[in-house]
């Protein structure tokens, strides 16, 4: 099975590494992920606070890609990305002056009926259909996460249709328990890591942080996991920082859901590329035994 | 008498309100004062007095000057808690990013500039090149850090960002989660007359 897929920039850059997971994992599942042809940006948050006409049409540009080149759902692991193009399909549909205004300019133009999916989402898919349960040769030893889903996976500044819940989603839950990993609950599952405030305003930011990151050592996590590369990236190269500032010994690897899920999958570290953590996380994930799957 | 905390500028009120509920698409008006936006509001903590309801009652009195310098608005993060809960769909967070805009287009110096540095500084790399690539954009936007820093005289605070830079960026190297390859989309041109459109209208408006 093929379906369209999105990486964004920081796939490409920063979070090379869930890019690689992604389609490795996925090809476990039986699924290509079809990166389409010459995207481009979605423009994240910033182009929302700068150009609202280029909000829309930047992620308008990579729907009608996917359409046009006759793919019916495409995937996007970002969440930031995820929400931009979600949020750009339907301004677009209610707002057929908007949508015309955008296509005068494209080549391949918005026609509708893509279905934009999360990568939580199409993982959710696939536990229900017992693929990943299937795939899940591994079993975790010592794995005591938090699920950490942030901002632009689950709230959204205009009115969209998601499967999860708002308030308390449990797409990642779903996904681990397929796995034979038991997430702790926990507040700050939908909290606000700061997002680029960890750049331009870091004090917001470290005081963010520092509060997802206690409760989650309150709860006895010993690792968080994230779909976000933005939320991983911040909750990773910042530890060090917001952790001491409030006198924590702790340090939390910060997984991807699809290292955690290619490691049960019994996919090596090394092509995993589980290495290039802030927070080294590599030994936990090696922690694995012989999944011993139920007689009956 | 009391001051009052916020001001009444009768002659910019409906003006003001209307600009604001036009270009941010939200029913500012619908806002009763339940304060659930407040409750939920991710940066409270840092924000104080301005919180998202009493953002709302500043345009709605037509207090310009301070709806558009304020806490909140250079430092709401757009998480989308506060329209979220709202009872009456007002998302406050499409307030603050009008209001961030309206302020740059009159010239009001930014309160927490490297928040507009940053966003700026974004999206010209993504119109640029199609695709936003992270050491260049960084760079972009340390320069003009740097460059306001400079005509301020505080070349302190430039090293010592340079310095936090390097450091995160030494540990990105040795991770391999710098990217020395340059992005480019061809789409860059549909996006750039995308933008040119958008600059029209807004110039014809
Ligand atoms: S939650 Fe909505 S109605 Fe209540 S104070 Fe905030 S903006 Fe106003
Ligand atoms: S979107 Fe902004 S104003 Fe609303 S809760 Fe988040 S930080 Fe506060």
């Amino acid at each position: 099975m093929q379906l369209a897929y999105y990486p964004g920039c920081s796939l490409k850059q920063s979070s090379a590494l869930y890019d690689v997971q992604s389609r490795r994992v996925f090809a476990e599942l039986g699924v290509t992920l079809q990166e389409i042809e010459d995207w481009n940006c979605c423009g994240a948050t910033s182009a929302g606070k700068v150009d609202d006409f280029l909000a829309v049409a930047m992620a308008a540009r990579n729907i009608g890609i996917a359409e046009n080149s006759g793919f019916a759902e495409m995937v996007i692991p970002c969440s930031a990305c995820y929400s931009r193009t979600l949020v750009a399909q339907q301004r677009l549909a209610d707002d057929p002056a908007l949508q015309q205004a955008v296509n005068g300019e494209l080549r391949r133009p918005v026609r509708g009926g893509l279905k934009v999916t999360s990568i939580l989402e199409a993982l959710v898919e696939r536990v229900t259909a017992g693929a990943v349960a299937q795939q899940a040769v591994l079993k975790f030893r010592d794995l005591h996460p938090v699920c950490y889903y942030g901002c632009m996976l689950t709230r959204f500044p205009y009115r969209v249709t998601v499967s999860d819940s708002v308030e308390n989603p449990h797409g990642m839950e779903t996904i681990l328990e397929a796995i034979g990993v038991r997430a702790i609950d926990w507040n700050y599952k939908t909290a606000c890591c700061g997002a680029s405030a960890a750049v331009n305003d870091p004090q917001t930011a470290m005081n963010l942080m520092g509060r997802i990151f206690q409760d989650a050592v309150a709860r006895g996590a010993n690792c968080f996991v994230a779909s976000c590369p933005m939320c991983q990236m911040n909750l990773d190269a910042h530890q060090e920082t917001f952790a001491a500032a409030l006198g924590l010994p702790q340090r939390l690897p910060v997984y991807f859901i699809t290292e955690v899920l290619g490691a049960a999958m019994g996919i090596p570290p090394e092509e995993l590329q589980t290495d290039r953590h802030f927070i080294d996380g590599t030994d936990l994930l090696k922690e694995l035994e012989p999944h011993e799957h139920d007689a009956d | 008498m009391i001051e009052a905390a916020l001001q009444f500028q009768p002659t910019e009120a409906r003006t003001f309100l209307q600009e604001v509920a036009a270009r941010s698409g939200q029913n500012l008006a619908a806002c009763y004062q339940c304060r659930r936006c407040a409750a939920g509001c991710a940066v409270g903590d840092e924000t104080g007095f301005v919180t998202p309801n009493r953002l709302i009652r500043m345009v709605m009195l037509g207090d310009r000057d301070q709806a558009l310098s304020n806490e909140l608005v250079w430092r709401c993060v757009s998480c989308y808690t506060c329209g979220e809960r709202c009872p009456n769909d007002i998302q406050t967070a499409r307030i603050t990013e009008t209001l961030k805009k309206m302020a740059k287009e009159e010239h009001v110096p930014a309160l927490q500039p490297k928040v507009a540095h940053f966003h700026d500084a974004f999206l010209e790399s993504g119109v640029r090149w199609g695709r936003v690539n992270e050491m260049e954009f960084m760079g972009a936007y340390e320069m003009k850090n740097a460059f306001l820093e400079a005509r301020r005289f505080r070349f302190g605070a430039i090293m010592s960002e340079i310095r936090q830079q390097m450091r995160l960026g030494l540990a990105m190297l040795r991770l391999k989660r710098m990217h020395m390859g340059f992005l480019k989309s061809g789409g860059r041109a549909e996006i750039q007359a995308l933008r040119r459109k958008s600059q029209a209208a807004r110039a014809a408006r």
